[in-house]
């Protein structure tokens, strides 16, 4: 049985600015990030905010935790690019450009699909970068001096430390039926293993349960914390960036709201949206024909 | 016994949904100082009687109860199992359900955090502890990554910062391996011998057992069997058979030899005693 199991804690630790950084300032900046993600559809705005978030994720050097973590948005950018050029969340008339076929692309379309990708971007990265660079006892430390539970920082550190324990036990219970001759592959063979997995963690919870009583958990009084989260003057001095930061480009992006709707202007050329709804669509195939045939080989 | 520390009157106690009560009228009571090993085949109310001490029976389960256990003055019924825990210590038989945080340090602040503890002190109590389990140097490791025998001492470790004036051990090497065993032993004895700390284990090792404890209490059907000084209780070879518990190999060896017409002066109970014993009697 493996000794060293991976805790699934996306942390990344590393001694940059921003992981010395408090967290409160980091949440300011991802709650504002996010803000300011969903005032605008501008596709240079959300660009800004979204370089600006890769400028600070790079700074911290989690460039290639962020990437792993995002991989997972990636067919669903693609996607996105695609079904919005040809049908746009948006009021008809639509303004075409270029047309295969039976399909047709729009300017609208193009506007509304690149608005969402970035807007799902820039909101993230901020809030990407405060998971990556914040160990997560950390953020429930500084949350507690807000008044967030003690039980709410257990609940997350325990939970994190569940998962590859359940994983694991879901191995050996594979391990066990496959042995037996049962089939092993594929979603088919989870099944008969879910019950004997959560008959085994309801058990280890009740047990969990017994030990933390038996600890004093959740007994009235004062509380310590061997954790200390001390805020520094460049915190302060962070924080309130973000918070001007946010306020100032809320008003600004709402109070030019006419001016930066470019849905009906055509900010690309007409080359370049075709080339980039054709190269997210074939990789779009190209993925879900990969994952296809990966699935069909186990 | 003039002030026990543990003082368990007339206990019974019946789990919801099941036919027939897991204590029956038990009585017993545990000086300060005392090393207890609780003996007994299975389903013989062992963990029920460890779970009743800090109060997780009644409080957590659903039951009837019968009888009163006064810790340290302090009746159970009364108080909740977080106010029994400053009091005393549990450990669980699988050292992996017990553990939920990310580094051993983290674990044995846990209740630390939950009593209040200034963060000095509980840096200095988490040096010490770990040195007294022998797990120096594992302070940042994640107890996943590490051996049965270490997460159970790390357990250990972590009932033992809080100071309990009594530790709870419910089969804790049930899940280990010889060398896994003898390290959770070793730790309990030297904390009853150096620091006066009541040790109440649930153990099968009946051999082990015979070295360590200063008192032996066999349980049969939720009823204390045979109860005092290993010395008496475990030379008792037929009485321990027949609530189907085992007496060490080679008090079983003296009993068998008696029986084949070669007597022995006296039953030996550990190894010591059975080489200076067996000589005597011409067993080579």
């Amino acid at each position: 049985m493996a000794q060293h199991l991976p805790i699934p804690v996306v942390f990344v630790p590393r001694n940059s600015f921003f992981h010395r950084l408090h967290p409160v300032p980091k949440l300011i900046w991802a709650v504002g990030a996010i803000v300011m993600a969903f005032a605008t559809r501008n596709p240079l705005v959300l660009l800004v905010l979204f370089v600006l978030g890769i400028l600070f994720i790079a700074g911290a050097g989690v460039m290639r935790a962020y990437g792993r973590v995002m991989l997972v948005l990636f067919p669903i950018s693609l996607s996105l690019i695609v079904f919005q050029a040809l049908a746009p969340a948006f009021p008809q008339p639509w303004t075409p450009i270029a047309g295969f076929g039976p399909f047709t692309i729009y300017q609208e379309g193009i506007y509304s699909g690149l608005s969402l990708l970035l807007r799902t971007f820039a909101g993230s990265n901020f809030a990407v970068l405060l998971v990556l660079t914040t160990h997560p006892a950390d953020l429930f430390t500084a949350l507690q001096k807000f008044g967030v539970p003690h039980e709410l920082n257990f609940m997350v550190s325990a939970s994190l430390q569940l998962i590859p324990i359940v994983q694991r036990e879901f191995q050996i219970v594979l391990s066990a039926q496959r042995s037996r001759g049962m089939r092993a592959t594929g979603f088919g063979a989870a099944i008969p293993s879910m019950v004997p997995v959560f008959a085994g963690t309801i058990e280890r919870v009740q047990q969990l349960a017994m030990s933390l009583e038996s600890r004093a958990f959740g007994s009235k009084g004062a509380k310590t914390s061997l954790r200390e989260v001390r805020a520094s003057a460049k915190d302060v001095i962070f924080g309130l960036i973000g918070i001007v930061v946010t306020v100032a480009v809320t008003v600004l992006v709402l109070q030019y709201q006419a001016q930066l709707d470019w849905s009906k202007t055509p900010f690309m050329p007409d080359w370049v949206s075709v080339a980039l709804v054709a190269v997210a669509a074939l990789t779009f195939i190209a993925f879900t024909i990969a994952l296809w045939w990966r699935a069909s080989r186990e | 016994m003039s002030n026990p520390i543990v003082s368990i009157q007339g206990l019974s106690y019946q789990y919801a949904l099941t036919e027939v009560p897991a204590l029956r009228d038990v009585s017993l009571d545990i000086a300060e100082g005392e090393y207890v090993a609780v003996m007994g085949p299975c389903g013989a109310g062992k963990t029920t009687l460890c779970l009743s001490l800090n109060g997780i029976v009644p409080h957590m389960m659903a039951g009837g109860v019968e009888g009163k256990v006064i810790i340290a003055g302090q009746d159970t019924a009364q108080t909740t199992v977080r106010e029994l825990a400053r009091t005393v210590g549990m450990v669980f038989d699988n050292p992996e359900f017990q553990l939920s945080q990310v580094t051993a340090r983290e674990e044995i602040a846990l209740g630390l955090e939950n009593t209040g503890v200034p963060r000095d002190e509980m840096i200095r109590r988490i040096d010490e502890v770990l040195g007294l389990v022998g797990l120096r140097g594992f302070a940042d490791r994640s107890p996943l990554a590490m051996s049965g025998g270490q997460q159970q001492r790390l357990a250990i470790a972590a009932a033992l910062a809080m100071y309990p004036r009594v530790l709870v051990l419910d089969e804790p090497t049930s899940n280990l391996d010889p060398i896994g065993k003898e390290e959770v032993f070793s730790v309990c004895a030297q904390l009853n011998r150096e620091r006066g700390m009541t040790i109440v284990i649930v153990e099968h090792e009946v051999e082990v057992m015979a070295t360590y404890a200063s008192r032996v209490v066999v349980l049969s059907e939720g009823r204390v069997a045979l109860n005092g000084a290993p010395r008496d209780v475990l030379r008792q070879v037929q009485a321990l058979e027949a609530v189907g518990a085992r007496a060490p190999q080679v008090t079983e060896l003296a009993y068998r030899l008696e029986q084949r017409g070669r007597p022995v002066a006296e039953y030996p109970v550990t190894l010591e005693q059975a080489l200076a014993v067996f000589p005597a009697e011409g067993v080579r």
